[in-house]
């Protein structure tokens, strides 16, 4: 047996140590295989370019970003896994170097081990990847409702870059950990785990920081938020603050509240109590680096994957932007402007739609952000969408909320009435009444817009007020329209290049949609990596102590703990590591969530429900199972 | 009256050559009694320990403890049977390293929910009389072997078990220390008549029995009683060990 065979024996027959990390880097290396094919993928440049700028550019820079993540944090992940899974085979190195081992001879050994899985799980990586190439195109390419779909190639380039990025990833790793469980002595080695870790130090004064500091990194973001303070530094200084606080969160308040609760011996000394709390103070400090990896971790996912549903809302534009077409036009090119309205119904016609059309004249309201339009056309308009006509006396108007004010509980009634009043106040009109505020979704406009009585209007037009014009189109059928929409687009802006702008609903809703899909594939292989981190995490945490957990068990069986207490110690000690840092991780982007809400105006309830409930249904599947393998694993033991 | 009665006990493990490792044992501990179980490396010392501490089931005939079959019980009653009529004593001591001495020793009690002042009285007075009462608040990794074995001792009589069970308890202690157990053992059985039996391939810690008996193969092969002489029990049990194989000629056959 020379010295390759040695590491490599080690590694084979000790699959199930190796097994969790092998296959978490494995993991990585095939999320980071599939962004690459995708992100490499001759034809999808081409159609995303083909169809919409912003896509391309949304889905190259989406991609690029979620793969540098990955990398740093499957980096940051390796780092972890490989320098815990050296700690606990202190004992073994401990033996081997008594045995005569050389320092040198054992930093050899390790660099080929993790060399060994390293190789190894690249491999399994790009080769699970690749077998999941084609759905994952076929998958894409309908979320991005790519016609031509996309075809299947062989990724050289991103077989490639993966292997590459990887090689060195593993390559660093190995070195950084060579040196984890030096500078001991042999003794202590070969001790191993029956001394335990020192208690981390704890003070009721690091205790009182650890919540400070995370109110602190709340209270940040929310005044980043509600007080329109946007520096980045504010933003980043309350990212390091919640995390440092989660730090001193679990290794603090942690030990505190352990050392609170073993200070109540009525409390201690009942049933399994004794059994859990002793453990887990025993454990504390591990535990601590462990639930704040993974609430770290998830707070990251959580946030990422609610960022991205934000920002992508399927059937935002149809709700928003209701009409099929929209011609605008300055009040001045109106002869042109009605060759091209005509081209438009020409074409319609040509192929059978049936549509309504409907024109407004938006007058500007001095210099405010808001426009005046007359009843009449307001009730056209709301005729085609199928509304109710509406009706005004002399001196009253109505405020037909825009997209703006429709998504929001917030009116800012005043500020458009003193816009109207001081349109009008030149021609000595008198007090003006807000009759009602619309929201129905008429104005397909950002801004609100003030509904005038006709003869109102008509002064203001007679003073020469500037004004523009647009031409709605109501169809039914829009979304059969994207063909027509692009020809009429390419059309129009090459015949009618100065009188105005086409824009249709089809082609901003297949925009849309390509951009939901991007921002979904980002967010779901996000999510799973971050996920899969998160579990490996865990489960190295069990894995380490399962042997030692089996020898206590063991003994405490004898001394007649019953099948039914050792589950629910069990239960309780899993219990408490899956779902301590979920907690935390839920608190943490409940936080971020609120504020995107207040950013964007949006509701992110749903959002954050979904995202919170899929987790959770994930989270709680995986502790079933893992309590399932772990209870019988145990129990066969103890048998 | 008899605390444990064994009878007609087999046990047989199963496999392509199975092997019989009890035959046929009958064996009573009387209350009050201290009885040594002596023979050879894989004479079924540690088998029978194992069945009559419910840990293993034998194959056939009858393990009674005060009179009741154990083995009737589900595995839940099985586990609040051992907690509530049996204690127990390892070589290799089997505290619980995430546990101070104290909150091992009273580790039974809790997982029966004792009240919390008449578990910490009892724990005190066994420590007392184990001499082990400064070291209450040490954790395991800090104390002595011999320190542990008697933590372990405190441990296994605080619920006032019927039968203690111990199984080479001075197998990893030096000469002093499993002297000082044995005669810790010896005492608690005469002050306090628990019930004890040991199981041990030491004669110098059998000799601190009322009874040994020897098994060979998995059959009883014979039994002495000790007397008023510690001794000439002593020199007894060293004949018979002789007698029973091994290296006899290590002994001298007469030395009084």
């Amino acid at each position: 047996m020379n010295f390759r065979q040695f590491a490599y024996r080690n590694v084979i027959r000790k699959k199930r140590t190796y097994a969790a990390h092998f296959l978490s880097s494995a993991f990585s290396v095939m999320a980071f295989f599939i962004y690459a094919v995708l992100l490499y993928h001759p034809d999808l440049q081409g159609q995303l370019k083909s169809s919409s700028q912003t896509a391309s550019y949304l889905a190259k820079m989406g991609l690029t970003v979620s793969q540098y993540f990955i990398f740093i944090f499957s980096f940051l992940f390796l780092l972890y896994s490989t320098g815990a899974f050296l700690k606990s085979r202190k004992k073994e190195f401990g033996i081997l170097l008594v045995l005569g081992m050389t320092e040198r001879q054992r930093m050899k050994l390790t660099f080929a081990e993790n060399m060994l899985i390293g190789v190894a799980s690249i491999g399994c990586g790009i080769g699970v990847g690749l077998l999941f190439t084609k759905l994952m195109l076929l998958v894409s390419a309908r979320l991005l409702m790519l016609e031509e779909g996309l075809r299947f190639y062989l990724p050289l380039q991103a077989v490639w870059m993966t292997a590459g990025a990887f090689a060195l990833l593993f390559l660093v790793v190995s070195i950084l950990t060579i040196r984890v469980g030096r500078q001991t002595s042999v003794l202590e080695l070969i001790k191993g785990d029956e001394k335990p870790k020192p208690e981390p130090k704890a003070s009721v004064w690091l205790s009182l920081l650890a919540v400070v500091l995370i109110a602190a990194g709340y209270g940040m973001v929310f005044f980043f938020v509600n007080y329109s303070a946007f520096f980045l530094w504010l933003l980043g200084l309350a990212v390091g603050c919640v995390v440092l606080g989660t730090y001193f969160l679990f290794t603090q308040l942690n030990v505190y509240v352990l050392r609170t609760l073993k200070r109540r011996k009525s409390l201690l000394f009942r049933g399994i109590n004794l059994m859990s709390f002793t453990d887990m103070a025993y454990r504390v400090k591990d535990n601590a680096v462990m639930f704040f990896m993974v609430a770290t971790v998830m707070a990251a996912a959580f946030s990422g994957i609610g960022a991205c549903l934000s920002v992508g809302d399927p059937g935002r534009t149809e709700r928003n932007y209701p009409y099929a077409f929209t011609y605008w036009y300055a009040s001045e090119h109106g002869e042109r402007a009605d060759a091209a309205i005509t081209r438009i119904d020409e074409s319609l016609r040509g192929k059978g739609y049936s549509f309504g059309k409907s024109k407004l004249d938006l007058i500007y309201a001095g210099n405010s952000k808001y426009n005046l339009v007359s009843l009449t056309q307001f009730n056209e308009l709301a005729a085609i969408r199928g509304l109710g006509p509406r009706e005004l006396a002399s001196d009253e108007i109505l405020i037909a909320s825009g997209v703006v004010s429709r998504n929001s509980s917030k009116h800012n009634d005043e500020a458009v009435m003193q816009a109207a009043a001081e349109a009008l106040k030149v021609h000595g009109q008198g007090e003006l009444r807000l009759k009602e505020r619309v929201s129905d979704a008429v104005i397909a406009q950002t801004d609100d817009v003030v509904v005038l009585p006709d003869e109102k209007l008509e002064l203001l037009r007679q003073e020469g007020a500037a004004a523009a014009s647009a031409m709605y189109y109501a169809v039914p059928e829009w979304q059969e329209t994207l063909e027509l929409a692009r020809e009429l687009q390419a059309g129009l802006s090459a015949d009618f290049a100065e009188v105005g702008q086409f824009s249709a609903l089809a082609i901003e809703h297949y925009e849309e949609r390509q951009l939901n899909g991007i921002l979904l594939i980002i967010s779901v292989l996000v999510g799973a990596v971050f996920f899969t981190f998160a579990a490996s995490f865990i489960y190295f945490r069990l894995y380490a102590d399962v042997e030692r957990d089996e020898k206590q068990l063991g003994m405490t069986s004898k001394l007649g703990l019953s099948p039914k207490e050792l589950a629910r110690l069990v239960t309780r000690q899993l219990t408490v590591m899956f779902f301590l840092p979920f907690l935390l991780g839920m608190a943490h982007s409940a936080v971020a969530f609120i504020n995107m809400a207040n950013l964007t105006n949006t509701s992110m309830l749903n959002n954050g429900l979904i995202i919170y409930g899929a987790f959770f249904g994930i989270q709680l599947l995986y502790f079933l199972l893992i309590r399932w393998r772990y209870l019988s694993r145990m129990r066969r033991k103890l048998a | 009256m008899d605390i444990l009665e064994v009878k007609g006990l087999n046990k047989i493990y199963p496999g392509n050559v199975p092997y019989r490792a009890l035959n046929d044992i009958d064996l009573t501990v009387a209350k009050g009694e201290f009885v040594g179980i002596m023979g050879p490396s894989g004479s079924g010392k540690t088998t029978l320990l194992n069945v009559v501490s419910t840990i293993d089931r034998p194959t056939s005939g009858q393990v009674l403890l005060n009179g009741a079959d154990p083995f009737r019980l589900l595995s839940e009653g099985l586990a609040r049977f051992r907690r509530r009529e049996l204690g127990f004593v390892f070589q290799s001591f089997n505290l619980l390293d995430t546990m101070t001495v104290m909150e091992n020793i009273v580790l039974p009690l809790t997982l029966d929910r004792t009240k919390v002042a008449d578990m910490l009285g009892r724990a005190e007075r066994i420590a007392e009389k184990l001499g082990i009462a400064g070291i209450l608040n040490k954790r395991t990794y800090e104390i002595s072997g011999g320190q542990a074995q008697r933590t372990a001792i405190a441990r296994a009589l605080i619920h006032q078990p019927q039968l203690l069970l111990a199984d080479e308890p001075t197998g990893n202690l030096d000469s002093k220390s499993a002297r000082d157990v044995m005669g810790l053992m010896s005492a608690l059985n005469k002050d306090e008549s628990a019930t004890m039996l040991l199981v041990t391939h030491d004669a110098m810690a059998a000799s601190y029995c009322d009874r040994v008996i020897f098994i060979k193969d998995g059959r009883t092969y014979t039994e002495i009683h000790c007397g008023d002489n510690r001794k000439a029990f002593y020199q007894k049990i060293l004949n018979v060990l002789s007698l029973l194989g091994g290296d006899g000629h290590e002994f001298p056959a007469i030395r009084v």
